[in-house]
């Protein structure tokens, strides 16, 4: 009886949003749009302008000392950066790094959310205790790691020593990926645990008692019953740890600047070194920014299609069965 | 309902954003000569205070002599009543926020800390020429003239392709010489005489090849009082270029064809790339065969992190910039000696990391006349005096004048010394001879270069790489950013 009536809410609003889209959701001639005009004033003073100004710099040799100028250079900045084996390499480096933190602080994230949720006692000193590394500021986390693992004076490479781990993280091109990876997953994965413990604490109760009074163990409630409808918070922890992975710049510069033999120089940190550290190369900083925003935009729809039609299609199909 | 009845389209928008987009980005007025504005002057006053009451920014690196007049700022504010405001941080950020201040068309900061291969020779037209405010009868003269900075370094730091022109004044000087446990050397000296065949003691006569043999034997024999015989800043960092470049150039090489010259005023064309010379490529066998013995950590550490290293003990000598001596003072007081580096086969070189300050070219009225007299004050010889004696750090005087002072020269053999830089004195006063310095191309592409040669070297070391091929792919791929 009352699985059928928590079905319902969360099922209905979809055949809406998945509706024939209405004359009125298009263009700009409504009174929705003139009560958001305002607000996309703003947000085009402050995206759309620069945006354009990203495109017009791509194009052209930027100069900057008394006052910003471009000169048409054509395709000259694309074919500088697109030749440029170096900024393959990094490509190839922020894959690895992305794909390895995502995964990290997913799998991490929930299992220290499921811990959470079923811990009885104790569960909010815990969840205080799990979430302290990500108020910390990045570059903080970065000199962290770094003094922790400095072979002078680290705590961390000191327990090493003493465990017969006589290296320096840092100081190897096998290594340095993997610990800066691991800094940002000790900042980070608290807060996809503490998305997860949402997604999870919104599973109506019920319906796992329900499954649990039909016989299903804990890993199939886990899995057939709360995942699937944790879809959708899901897509949101990977959606704000992508976008922030692709971005990540701090905890690097903070510790090896990109090295050594550039084993961590990911992408943001050439766009930064382009931009800020070299001459004149404002242009090309420019490519490297527009190829880093398609390069989000695609992920970030990938991401939406497979697990926010997973999601939709997991409650429908639950509303569907209890009908 | 329509209540826009003739509302932008989508394509409206995106030009309407592209037109504004366009107008920021028309080109601002350019810069003209320096002016020199007056403050109250009237009836005779005070020409340092003519500017009381305004507030300047001074940004720089954190560096000893800004900590020290950044700690110690009374005395200007009750000169002038101008307030300062000093901003630290790492040398990369000011030369970010200094282009944006540049590019900007405002004045931020007032003060630059114009490291002259980061800030001045690629945002030369960024600051103003310090010439008409230094003649100008307005403001209080430059105590003992500008003859009185040591004129190398007022060329390397102040000049740049014009000999007319003066964009900054120097302010700090440090110079890599080598650092050493005296102490050590005192207890395992006579032993490694016998093995090693000549007095380890280093000095003048120290080769590159004696050093690295020292390093190897204090790793064989001395573990019970010291992890390693020597460490290096080779992180791929600017550090490691820093660190290289003293072999280089000890070894008859350089990266221009203009060689020492672009260090000084500098030139348009500094001619070919040449790090790939036969000379370059026996630096890089040599720096790497060097490193394969420093301590395992030297490839995660620039100069702090091995002026840490060395005051945690963990070495017996290194080669660094001479501004640590005050921090080793306090560690190890009395124990440290410093000499000239060693020599290489055709000459030694000591890599000189000075710098001046300069100001906003974009600062105007009062805010540009209280830039020049706080640039006045803190190059002066008492500030310089009141920076080497300073409790957070200690500067070292660019003033040749500070260095001829009998309390000065008192301190020199002292321990502990109220000056602790001034102990490295007989040491920089020697690498600062026109045949001993070693300095860097004033190029404005020199952070791009800087960022090839130290990452190619990284790989070098990292990577187990062949210094041939490390200098081949240096050279071509600085030729390529030179254009």
């Amino acid at each position: 009886m009352s699985a059928a009536v928590e079905a319902r809410p969360t099922a209905e609003p979809r055949p809406q949003l998945r509706g024939k889209p209405t004359k009125e959701r298009h263009g700009f001639r409504t009174f929705e749009f003139a009560l958001m005009a305002p607000a996309l004033l703003v947000l085009g003073l402050l995206s759309l302008i620069p945006f354009v100004m990203l495109i017009a710099m791509s194009f052209s040799k930027v100069k900057t000392l008394g006052g910003v100028s471009l000169e048409f250079a054509g395709l000259d900045n694309w074919t500088a950066v697109l030749g440029d084996g170096s900024v393959w390499a990094s490509w190839g480096r922020s894959l690895v790094y992305f794909s390895s933190i995502v995964i990290l602080e997913m799998a991490l994230g929930f299992v220290f959310a499921v811990i959470l949720h079923n811990l009885l006692r104790g569960r909010s000193v815990m969840l205080s205790l799990v979430l302290l590394p990500m108020f910390l500021a990045p570059v903080m986390v970065g000199l962290l790691g770094r003094f922790m693992l400095d072979s002078t004076i680290g705590l961390y490479a000191q327990l090493m020593q003493a465990l017969g781990l006589d290296t320096d993280v840092f100081a190897k091109t096998s290594t340095a990926l993997p610990a800066v990876i691991m800094i940002d997953v000790w900042e980070w994965t608290p807060l996809v645990a503490l998305i997860m413990l949402a997604g999870l604490t919104s599973v109506p109760p019920a319906t796992l008692e329900a499954a649990s009074v039909d016989g299903a163990g804990f890993l199939r409630r886990l899995f057939f019953i709360a995942v699937p409808q944790m879809m959708p918070v899901i897509l949101v922890a990977l959606l704000v740890r992508s976008m922030d992975a692709i971005r990540y710049y701090d905890i690097i510069t903070a510790t090896t600047n990109g090295g050594p033999a550039d084993s961590t120089k990911i992408i943001p940190i050439r766009l930064y070194e382009m931009a800020f550290r070299f001459n004149n190369q404002i242009g090309r900083a420019a490519v490297v920014g527009l190829t880093m925003l398609v390069f989000s935009i695609v992920l970030a729809n990938i991401f939406v299609k497979v697990f926010g039609e997973k999601g939709a299609a997991h409650v429908t199909n639950v509303a569907g069965d209890k009908h | 309902m329509n209540p826009l009845p003739n509302a932008f389209s989508r394509r409206t928008l995106l030009l309407g954003a592209g037109s504004t987009a366009a107008l920021l980005a028309l080109p601002a007025c350019g810069g003209s000569s320096t002016e020199t504005p007056t403050g109250n002057l009237s009836s005779g006053g005070d020409p340092w205070k003519q500017f009381s009451g305004t507030s300047i920014n001074f940004i720089s690196e954190n560096t000893s002599p800004s900590a020290a007049i950044a700690a110690n700022l009374a005395p200007f504010e009750k000169l002038t009543g101008i307030k300062v405001n000093v901003q630290q941080m790492d040398l990369d950020k000011v030369v970010e926020k200094c282009k944006l201040d540049f590019s900007s068309g405002t004045a931020q900061n007032h003060v630059i800390y114009a490291d002259p291969f980061q800030v001045l020779a690629p945002l030369s037209e960024g600051l103003a020429d310090l010439t008409p405010l230094i003649a100008s009868k307005d403001y209080p003269p430059v105590e003992k003239g500008i003859e009185d900075f040591i004129p190398a370094q007022l060329q390397s730091l102040g000049r740049y392709l014009d000999e007319e022109k003066l964009f900054a004044l120097p302010y700090d000087a440090p110079t890599m010489i080598l650092h050493y446990r005296k102490d050590l050397f005192e207890k395992y000296g006579p032993k490694m005489k016998s093995d090693l065949g000549f007095d380890p003691t280093p000095g003048e006569n120290t080769t590159w090849e004696q050093y690295f043999q020292m390093a190897e034997w204090f790793n064989q024999n001395a573990k019970s009082d010291v992890k390693y015989g020597i460490g290096c800043q080779a992180k791929q960092h600017d550090s490691l270029q820093c660190d290289f470049s003293n072999l280089l150039w000890a070894y008859g090489g350089d990266y221009f064809e203009k060689g020492q010259e672009l260090g000084r005023l500098s030139s348009e064309d500094p001619g070919k790339v040449t790090v790939n010379s036969e000379a370059g490529v026996a630096a890089a066998t040599f720096y790497k065969k060097l490193v394969k013995v420093a301590h395992p950590s030297s490839t995660t550490w620039d100069w702090t992190g091995l002026a840490d290293a060395f005051v945690a003990g963990e070495l017996a000598m290194c080669v660094n910039w001479h501004e640590f001596a005050a921090g080793e003072e306090k560690a190890f007081p009395g124990k440290i000696g410093y000499s000239v580096l060693p020599k290489g086969p055709v000459r030694r070189a000591h890599n000189f990391g000075g710098t001046g300050i300069g100001i906003n070219a974009n600062a105007k009225d009062k805010e540009l006349g209280a830039a020049w007299l706080f640039v006045n004050w803190a190059t002066s010889p008492e500030t310089q005096l009141m920076s080497l004696g300073s409790k957070v750090g200690g500067g070292t005087p660019t003033r040749t004048s500070v260095y001829e002072l009998p309390e000065v020269k008192a301190e020199v053999t002292k321990s502990p010394s109220k000056y602790p830089n001034i102990r490295t004195a007989p040491a920089v006063l020697e690498a600062w001879k026109e045949e001993n310095i070693g300095l860097r191309p004033k190029v404005p592409q020199w952070v791009e270069l800087d960022t090839i040669i130290f990452t190619e070297l990284s790989k070098m070391l990292t990577q187990d790489g062949d210094p041939a091929a490390t200098m081949a792919a240096m050279q071509d791929q600085m030729t390529k950013a030179m254009g």
